[in-house]
C-alpha cells in the first residue's frame, strides 16, 4: 500500500484521458495484476497479470464496464470505487469469487484514485493480488496445530472443518465414526449439532457457535452426543472460528471421545461410596489397620460405642484403645495377633471389651489380612461383633420357640402341616389327636383331603386353589372328618409357607366350633322363642333409646301404631302418633325414667292419638342400664286399657243403677209397710174402740170407718199390685209404634174429660215419628201426663196441653208441656216422682200416677225429666230409648 | 192430771186422727183438740195464733207421710219458731223405715222442745204418757 504514491506518481501525469498504445502496452506487460476505469468504471487500462487473474484471457476487457465483467459484483465494491471517485485517497479489501472452474479465489485489493496532470480525479486505479494459496495454506496449518494439540490416543479424536463461503461442513473418517455414521454421510451445520443431546449439550454448543461466528470465540466443552445408532457417548468439543482480515472464513474442531474415561470415574465414585456407607453402617465394628498396627480408618459403628471422634483413633495404634480392660496383658496379645495377620493369618477369638460406660461387652474378634494383587498383606481389616445380642436374641429365639411349642400343643385349636403339592401330612398337634382320634402312627398313610368328608371336597378343592392364589385362606367353616369317619365342623384357615428346600407346605389350623354351633342353635332358638313371646304378648312392648325413639316393637305394638312392618315403626318417636300434649307428657316420663333410673310401673295414662281417638294405657317404663351405669334407652310395656276402662265404667254405672234401684226398692219397701201398716193400725184402732163402744150410733160411725178403711186397704193392694207388674213385666216386647197415633188414642178415651175441663190440646208431633216402647205403657203414660196436665190446671185458664218431639242419638224425647199451676221443684222435686207423693190439695191426688208413669218410662230403657214454674206451667220430657 | 190448754193432731188419716181425738177425750186431758190434714195447714195456723198472742198447742201428735207438707217439714219450720217454753211433739207413724229414725234423732238435737216417737197403733195406755207437758 505504500506503493500508491509511486504508482500515481509514476503514470499519474503521464497518462492522458484517452490511453496511448505505448501507455497501454506498458500497462499491460505490468506483473502486478491492476485495472485503470474510468469515472463510468469503463477499462480503459488492465494488466495481462489482472487479466488472467480474473479469468478474462479470452475477452477483450478494454472498454468493458466493471458491471459486465462482474455481473454480481457486490454493493459495497461499488460504494468503494464511488467513493475514490468522489475523494478518498484509498480503499482496501480482500475478496473472493469463483473462476469459470468453479474455483474458490481469494484476492486483496487496493483502490485508489485516477488523476490526470491538472489533479483531476478521471478513475480508479485498481490494484489486486492472488491470495488464495495463502488463504489456504493458513486454514491448513490452523488444522494442523488443532490436530497435534491433544497428543495421546489420536485415534479417539476426530477433526471437523467449515466452510462458510461454501455452507459446508466437513467431518474427518473418524468423527464420522464417532458419530456412527456411514462413510458417505454429509453432515451440515444443522444435522451437526442435532448430533448433541438435547438440553445442556445442544444449547451448549448452538450458544458456543454463535459466539464463535460473531464474536471470534473458540470453545472446549465435556459434552453428549446421541450417535446415529442411538448410543449416548461422552465427548470433548473444541472449535475455533477462523477469519481473514476480519472475514469469517469458517471454523474447524475436533471430537474426542471420552465415554470410557466418564464411565470408569463414575464406577469408581460409585464403588467408594458403597463401600463407606456398607463399612459406616454396619452393625459390626471395623477398623482398618496397617500391618503396624496402626488405625487408618474405623467406622461410625465403633466411633458410636466408643463414643470417640475419629481423629483420636486414626493414626493411633490398636491396642491402644481404651476399651481394652487390663492394658497391660491384652495389649501384648493384640501385638502378636497384629504380628500374625500380617503374615498373612486370619485371626479370630471372642473377647470383652469395654464400652463408654466401662460396661463390659463380650465381643467375636477378627482380623483379616488384605492383600495385593501380589499376594503381600498391605493392610487388616479389624472386625468385632457383639455377641450380646446375639447372645440374647438366641436366647429370645429359644424362648419363642419353646412358646410356639407349647401353644402348638396346647392349643384347642388343631395344627396340621401338610404337603402343598402331594397333601402328605407331616405334622399335626395334640389337639388334633384330640378331636380326630387320629394318632402319629397314621401320619403315614393320611393326606390332607382325607381329613375332609368326601361330601364337601369340591370346597376344598377351592381353598386350595384360593391358598394358591394368595398364600393363605379362610377362616372359613368347613366339616372335617374323624378317624371313625364321623364329622364334626370345624372354621379352618391357613396360610401356605416355603422350606429351605423349596418344599411348598401349607399350615392349617382347625378350630372345633361344633359347641359353638350348638350355642348358635341354643340361642337362637332362644331368640326366637323370646320373640314369639314378645310378639304374642297382649302388651304393647317397645324398646327406646335416649332421643324417645322406638327401636324395638313387638306385634302387638306395630299393629297398636297403625302399620304391618317393623321397619315402619322403627326410628319414629311418639310425636309421629300422638297428639303434640300426649307425646310431651310421654317424653317427660321417658326422661325421668332414664335420668333417675327408677322405673315408672302400671302408671295409668290417656293418650290422643294423631286421628283424635283417646287411649287409656296401664304403662310401665323401665330403664335400660348401660356398663356405664347410665341409662342407654328404656323398656316399655303398655297395656291398652282403653276398654277396661270402659267395661269399668259401665260397671260403676251399673252399680249406681242397681244402688238406686236397691234404694228405691227399700223405699218401696217401706212405702208398703208404712201403707198397710197405717190402715191394720186402723183397723186394730177400730175394733177396740168397737168392742168397748156400747152407744149403737157411734158403733155404727165405728163400723162405717172400718169399711173405709178395709176399701183403702183395697186400693192400696191394686196399687201395689201395679207397681209390681211393671216391676215383674221388664220382658215384655217392645214394638215400634207410631206416636201420633197413640196419642189420637189418648185424646178420644179422654174426650169428656178434656172437653169438660175446656182443655186444648196442640200435637206437633210429625207424623212419622215412630218410638219403640211397650205399647200397653205408652197408652198409661200418655193418658197419665194429659190427665196430671189437666188436674192441675190453674183456675184462671183453660189448660192447654202442647205436644212436641225431638231426636237425640239415643233418644226420642216426647215433650208434655201444660200452662197448669206449676210445681216448686226445689221444694218438691226429689219427691216428685215419688210413690204416695202429693203436692197440691187436689182431693183425688193419690200419689201413684207419677211414680207408676216413671216406671213404666224406666222399664223401657228411658227416662224421664221435668221442668216447671209455679204458676205458669210444668213440662215433663219422656225419653224413649230408640236402641234398646 | 194437769189439763192441758191445747193438743194439736197433724195427720192426714181422718181415722188416726179420730182415734187419737177420741182416746184424748176418754182420758179428758185437754178441751181444746185441734187437728190439720197437713204439715202446711198446721204452721200457718201456728203462726196466725202467735201474731195473735194466742197459746200454741203444749202437745202435738205429728205424722210424717203427708201431702204438701209433711212432717219433717213440718219441723224445720216449727223449730225456726220463736217459742221459747218446750212442747212436746209426739210423731206418730206407721213407718219402720229406719231413716225415719234417723230424721227424729237428728231433730231431737236441733231444738229445746221435746220429739217423741212412736208407731202407730197406739195404745191408750202410751197416749197417757205421752199427753203431758214438756
Amino acid at each position: 500500500m505504500d506503493n500508491r504514491i509511486t504508482l500515481v506518481g509514476n503514470y499519474g501525469s503521464m497518462l492522458p484521458e484517452t490511453q496511448t498504445s505505448s501507455n497501454n502496452y506498458l500497462i499491460k506487460q505490468l506483473p502486478v495484476p491492476m485495472a485503470f476505469v474510468n469515472t463510468k468504471f469503463k477499462i480503459i487500462h488492465a494488466s495481462d497479470k489482472w487479466v488472467t487473474d480474473f479469468d478474462f484471457s479470452n475477452r477483450d476487457v478494454i472498454g468493458m464496464s466493471l458491471f459486465e465483467l462482474f455481473e454480481d459484483i457486490s454493493k459495497s465494491w461499488k460504494k468503494d470505487l464511488n467513493s475514490i471517485i468522489k475523494g478518498k485517497a484509498m480503499l482496501s479489501g480482500v475478496e473472493n469469487f469463483y473462476d469459470s472452474q468453479n474455483n474458490e479465489k481469494w484476492f486483496e485489493w487496493v483502490n485508489v484514485p485516477w488523476y490526470d496532470e491538472r489533479e483531476n480525479i478521471i478513475g480508479v486505479i485498481i490494484q489486486s493480488k492472488d491470495i488464495t494459496d495463502t488463504i489456504f495454506d493458513d486454514i491448513k496449518l490452523e488444522k494442523l496445530e488443532v490436530l497435534l494439540k491433544d497428543k495421546s490416543k489420536i485415534s479417539k479424536i476426530g477433526s471437523w472443518e467449515y466452510d462458510a463461503i461454501k455452507d459446508r461442513l466437513t467431518w474427518c473418517k473418524i468423527t464420522k465414526k464417532l458419530h456412527e455414521v456411514a462413510e458417505g454421510f454429509e453432515p451440515d451445520m444443522e444435522s451437526g449439532i442435532s448430533f448433541y443431546k438435547e438440553g445442556y449439550s445442544r444449547n451448549t454448543i448452538a450458544m458456543a457457535v454463535d459466539n464463535a461466528m460473531t464474536k471470534g470465540v473458540t470453545w472446549n466443552e465435556t459434552l453428549q452426543l446421541i450417535t446415529a445408532k442411538g448410543k449416548e457417548i461422552s465427548v470433548i468439543a473444541t472449535g475455533k472460528p477462523v477469519f481473514k482480515n476480519d472475514k469469517f472464513l469458517g471454523m474447524i474442531g475436533t471430537f474426542q471421545d471420552i465415554t470410557d474415561e466418564v464411565m470408569n470415574k463414575a464406577k469408581t465414585e460409585e464403588q467408594e461410596r458403597i463401600f463407606s456407607s456398607i463399612f459406616n453402617s454396619s452393625y459390626q465394628f471395623t477398623g482398618i489397620l496397617d500391618t503396624e498396627g496402626t488405625f487408618l480408618e474405623i467406622n461410625e459403628t465403633a466411633l458410636q460405642f466408643s463414643g470417640l471422634k475419629q481423629e483420636a483413633i486414626v493414626k493411633r495404634k490398636f491396642w491402644d484403645a481404651y476399651w481394652w480392660p487390663i492394658p497391660d496383658m491384652v495389649k501384648e496379645g493384640l501385638k502378636q495377633v497384629i504380628a500374625a495377620a500380617a503374615r498373612g493369618e486370619f485371626m479370630r477369638s471372642e473377647i470383652v471389651v469395654l464400652d463408654k460406660n466401662k460396661q463390659p461387652i463380650p465381643v467375636d474378634f477378627s482380623l483379616k489380612p488384605i492383600h495385593n494383587e501380589n499376594g503381600k498383606v498391605v493392610s487388616l481389616l479389624a472386625e468385632g461383633r457383639m455377641i450380646k445380642e446375639m447372645v440374647e436374641a438366641r436366647q429370645k429365639l429359644k424362648i419363642s420357640e419353646q412358646k410356639f411349642r407349647s401353644l402348638y400343643e396346647l392349643s384347642p385349636i388343631a395344627y396340621i402341616l401338610s404337603d402343598f403339592e402331594t397333601g402328605e401330612i407331616l405334622d399335626f398337634n395334640s389337639s388334633f389327636e384330640k378331636a380326630t382320634a387320629y394318632g402319629k402312627g397314621d401320619m403315614e398313610h393320611l393326606r390332607y383331603p382325607d381329613l375332609v368328608p368326601d361330601s364337601s371336597k369340591h370346597k376344598l378343592i377351592n381353598f386350595l386353589k384360593e391358598v394358591d392364589l394368595k398364600g393363605t385362606y379362610g377362616p372359613f367353616q368347613h366339616l372335617f372328618s374323624r378317624k371313625d369317619g364321623t364329622t364334626y365342623p370345624v372354621l379352618i384357615s391357613g396360610s401356605l409357607v416355603g422350606n429351605k428346600k423349596g418344599r411348598k407346605l401349607l399350615w392349617s389350623t382347625a378350630q372345633d366350633i361344633s359347641e359353638v354351633k350348638k350355642k348358635e342353635k341354643q340361642i337362637r332358638g332362644e331368640q326366637k322363642l323370646l320373640k314369639t313371646l314378645i310378639d304374642n304378648l297382649p302388651l304393647n312392648v317397645y324398646i327406646k333409646d335416649l332421643e324417645s325413639r322406638k327401636v324395638l316393637v313387638n306385634k302387638s305394638e306395630i299393629i297398636y301404631c297403625g302399620f304391618k312392618e317393623e321397619a315402619e315403626v322403627l326410628g319414629k318417636n311418639d310425636f309421629d302418633f300422638y297428639d303434640e300434649k300426649s307425646a310431651l307428657i310421654s317424653r317427660e316420663e321417658d326422661l325421668s325414667v332414664m335420668n333417675s333410673l327408677k322405673p315408672i310401673l302400671g302408671k295409668e295414662t290417656i293418650s290422643v292419638k294423631k286421628d283424635g281417638s283417646l287411649i287409656r294405657f296401664m304403662t310401665s317404663k323401665i330403664p335400660l342400664i348401660g356398663p356405664d351405669g347410665k341409662a342407654s334407652g328404656l323398656i316399655g310395656i303398655s297395656m291398652d286399657i282403653s276398654d277396661l276402662k270402659q267395661q269399668e265404667q259401665e260397671l260403676r254405672d251399673l252399680i249406681n243403677v242397681t244402688s238406686i234401684q236397691n234404694k228405691q226398692l227399700i223405699n218401696f219397701a217401706h212405702i208398703v209397710s208404712h201403707n198397710l201398716r197405717s190402715h191394720t193400725a186402723n183397723f186394730s184402732m177400730l175394733l177396740e174402740f168397737l168392742v168397748d163402744e156400747k152407744d149403737a150410733n157411734e158403733q155404727a160411725n165405728l163400723i162405717k170407718m172400718l169399711t173405709e178403711a178395709s176399701d183403702n186397704l183395697l186400693e192400696t193392694l191394686d196399687n201395689l199390685n201395679e207397681v209390681v207388674a211393671i216391676s215383674t213385666n221388664l220382658n215384655l216386647d217392645k214394638k215400634p209404634v207410631n206416636l201420633n197415633e197413640k196419642v189420637a188414642a189418648a185424646e178420644k178415651n179422654l174426650a169428656a174429660f178434656l172437653k169438660k175441663n175446656k182443655a186444648k190440646i196442640i200435637n206437633k208431633i210429625p207424623d212419622e215419628t215412630y218410638i219403640k216402647v211397650i205399647p200397653a205403657y205408652i197408652d198409661s203414660i200418655l193418658m197419665n201426663f194429659i190427665t196430671n196436665a189437666v188436674k192441675y190446671k190453674d183456675d184462671n185458664r183453660n189448660p192447654i196441653i202442647k205436644l212436641t218431639v225431638s231426636k237425640n242419638e239415643k233418644y226420642t224425647i216426647l215433650s208434655i208441656e201444660d200452662n197448669g199451676l206449676g210445681i216448686d221443684l226445689n221444694k218438691y222435686g226429689e219427691k216428685l216422682f215419688g210413690m204416695y207423693k202429693t203436692f197440691h190439695d187436689n182431693s183425688d191426688a193419690r200419689g201413684i200416677g207419677l211414680y207408676i208413669t216413671k216406671n213404666q218410662i224406666e222399664a223401657m230403657n228411658g227416662k224421664v225429666m221435668a221442668c216447671s214454674e209455679v204458676n205458669k206451667g210444668t213440662t215433663f220430657n219422656i225419653y224413649f230409648n230408640d236402641k234398646t | 192430771m194437769t189439763k192441758l190448754k191445747s193438743i194439736a193432731i197433724i195427720d192426714d188419716d181422718p181415722i188416726t186422727v179420730f182415734g187419737v181425738k177420741r182416746m184424748l177425750n176418754t182420758l179428758g186431758v185437754s178441751e181444746n183438740i185441734r187437728s190439720y190434714v197437713n204439715g202446711k195447714e198446721a204452721i200457718d195456723d201456728f203462726k196466725s195464733i202467735m201474731n195473735n198472742k194466742g197459746v200454741i198447742p203444749e202437745v202435738i201428735f205429728l205424722d210424717i207421710n203427708m201431702p204438701i207438707m209433711d212432717g219433717w217439714q213440718f219441723l224445720e219450720e216449727f223449730i225456726k219458731l220463736p217459742i221459747t217454753h218446750k212442747i212436746r211433739i209426739n210423731i206418730l207413724t206407721s213407718s219402720i223405715d229406719p231413716a225415719d229414725k234417723e230424721n227424729w234423732r237428728y231433730y231431737m238435737t236441733r231444738t229445746h222442745h221435746i220429739i217423741d216417737y212412736k208407731n202407730k197403733p197406739i195404745q191408750k195406755k202410751e197416749i197417757e204418757e205421752i199427753t203431758r207437758a214438756a
